[in-house]
């Protein structure tokens, strides 16, 4: 903008009348570029939220949402009374620093082999993501089928390898199914990590390795001390990312287990969800939507504080 | 010298190996079973024989109650989405880019916040004020959901991909006359394809694959997408698992083919230009 503005000035000095009705001319444009966009933000995203949290000080129901009655914190002083809802709120901390720290580990390692130069190794790169762009349905589908009980793929093989007695009902066993949720989590995220990390490893100079090979450092002492410390940032922003992402999910839980058994995998989305839809009480779930909130937030925090803090120029 | 190149590439094939079999094996098994008839399936083999091999699934998959009025459903909804929010944002992402604009890096923020919201939360009241407007168990309902909740990050990344646009070309344009919008559509749209691609494919893949939105404002077949129609098929069909696979593929493929168009420039969009 400053260029035009500097041409128009010597072409031919206008009056500052002339120059200030033109600008803001634009800036109305500029604004009306910007009103559909702006009134989804605010009309489908911030009203809504603000909505939310609102909601969660009244007994709002879903039999008749247009009447509701203030009622303070009643609502919060109940969940944390609700002894499912402290489950809940254990096992989705407990998923997403899993999920997310194995995410971080093992997308450094797999960014380190797709990095390598040999030869197919384009291919590989080319096919990682494609379990992230998946609806997510479909990988509970392919999850599901792959450790059912009497033909599940990992069933057969156990049975065939002579170890039957392994052999069980994945997602309908206590222990097992939160596993298999978290798995599902790496699965469908850990190649987006490695292919960002790689992007970010492959900006890095090569000639801080090479000057760092000369005096002798090992592979080891390269990483830590030349790759993490370039990867940062781009750690930082796949943490927020997925931490959110992870704490947020509803559909792997809800699609695979429902929850259970009992509430082996039940976790505050899934929790809040059904509280809300099959029983009725919108004020109380989005109380339970606002305690997630509160827990993103300090969440997110904590990350930002965790890898960038000490790193900060 | 030659035994340590050979030890560093079965390593690092090897590492491969361990990371892709457990990424594709889901995939193959789900597509392999969708081509098995229902006995090869139960019969507890992981290898199906020659005879066992059938198509009917796709053909059955077809007749069975909804599943083509859902795959229509996510088509509609989803292309509608991604056309959608590839304009709006675009738009958007001109005037964040191209004017100064007072106010504009708190908009910036309030956009980038949303991302931030349970949805779970978020959905009580829009289910409510969706119920105003009379938009529950409508396609535009559902459209104009799924393009709030993807709006916010394709506005966000086209911004900064606009911005790496030199605004010289802007400039020529503008003196040969060009209209704003001109340029927009005539200098930008061009060189931001790739931009606009993955904005587009990011839309269309969060629509394709909503569960939650649609669980709640959807509630008759008209208006159902795919993810209910599956999980409708997994709880109804139980042991014909031919079916469910086959039906599951069909539901993979266009996201699938649209991820291997996509592919080389999705990650830095996804990150918007974090990577860099």
């Amino acid at each position: 903008m400053t260029l035009q503005i500097k041409r128009e000035e010597s072409a031919a000095p206008p009056s500052a009348r002339y120059t200030l009705w033109k600008r803001l001319k634009r800036e109305c444009f500029g604004y009306l570029l910007l009103l559909p966009s702006l009134l989804v933000i605010l009309g489908l995203n911030l009203y809504p939220t603000v909505s939310g949290i609102l909601t969660s000080l009244t007994n709002r129901s879903l039999i008749d949402p247009t009447k509701s009655q203030f009622v303070g914190f009643d609502n919060f002083a109940r969940l944390f009374g609700e002894p499912v809802f402290r489950i809940s709120f254990l096992h989705s901390l407990e998923l997403t620093i899993a999920a997310v720290f194995l995410q971080v580990l093992l997308g450094l390692i797999l960014a380190h082999l797709l990095i390598q130069r040999v030869p197919g190794i384009q291919l590989f790169r080319g096919v990682a993501m494609v379990t992230w762009v998946l609806p997510i349905i479909a990988s509970v589908v392919m999850w599901t089928f792959l450790t059912l009980p009497n033909y599940g793929f990992f069933n057969i093989v156990i049975r065939q390898a002579g170890f039957g007695g392994w052999a069980r009902n994945w997602f309908g066993d206590q222990t097992y199914a939160f596993l298999l949720v978290l798995i599902m989590h790496l699965w469908r995220n850990v190649p987006f990590y490695a292919v960002a990390f790689m992007a970010a490893m492959q900006a890095i100079p090569g000639e801080l390795y090479e000057a760092s090979r000369m005096d002798g450092a090992s592979n080891w002492q390269q990483f830590v001390h030349i790759t993490l410390p370039n990867l940062r940032y781009i750690i930082l922003v796949m943490v927020v990312l997925h931490v959110t992402f992870t704490f947020n999910n509803f559909d792997f839980v809800y699609l695979s287990t429902g929850g259970g058994p009992v509430t082996a995998t039940e976790v505050l989305p899934t929790y809040i969800y059904k509280q809300a839809w099959n029983g009725y009480a919108l004020g109380y779930a989005s109380a339970g939507g606002v305690v997630m909130l509160v827990v993103l937030v300090i969440l997110v925090s904590v990350c930002r504080r965790l890898i960038g803090g000490f790193t900060e120029e | 010298m030659k035994t340590r190149r050979l030890v560093r590439l079965v390593v690092i094939y090897g590492g491969l190996m361990l990371f892709y079999v457990f990424l594709l094996l889901p995939i193959c098994w789900l597509v392999l079973s969708s081509f098995r008839n229902t006995d090869s399936i139960q019969s507890g083999r992981l290898l199906p024989v020659w005879s066992e091999l059938t198509g009917n699934n796709y053909v059955d998959a077809f007749h069975i109650s909804n599943f083509p009025v859902f795959l229509r459903n996510s088509f509609l909804i989803a292309t509608t989405v991604m056309l959608l929010v590839v304009f709006l944002g675009s738009l958007g992402a001109y005037s964040l880019s191209r004017f100064q604009l007072r106010g504009k890096h708190y908009f910036m923020l309030a956009a980038l916040l949303p991302q931030f919201f349970p949805y779970v939360l978020v959905l009580i009241p829009f289910y409510v004020l969706m119920s105003n407007l009379g938009l529950v168990d409508s396609h535009i309902g559902l459209i104009l959901t799924h393009t709030s909740i993807t709006l916010p990050f394709a506005l966000w990344m086209l911004t900064g991909y606009f911005k790496a646009i030199p605004q010289e070309l802007d400039q020529a344009a503008l003196i040969d006359g060009c209209s704003r919008l001109g340029v927009l559509f005539r200098i930008i749209y061009p060189v931001a394809i790739p931009g606009l691609v993955v904005a587009g494919f990011f839309a269309f893949v969060v629509s394709w694959g909503d569960y939650l939105f649609v669980s709640i404002l959807s509630q008759s077949n008209e208006t159902q997408t795919l993810p209910i129609g599956l999980q409708a098929f997994m709880q109804s069909l139980q042991v014909r698992w031919g079916l469910i696979t086959a039906g599951t593929v069909i539901a993979i493929v266009p996201t699938v083919l649209f991820f291997a168009v996509v592919q080389r420039r999705l990650v830095a969009g996804l990150t918007a230009g974090a990577v860099k």
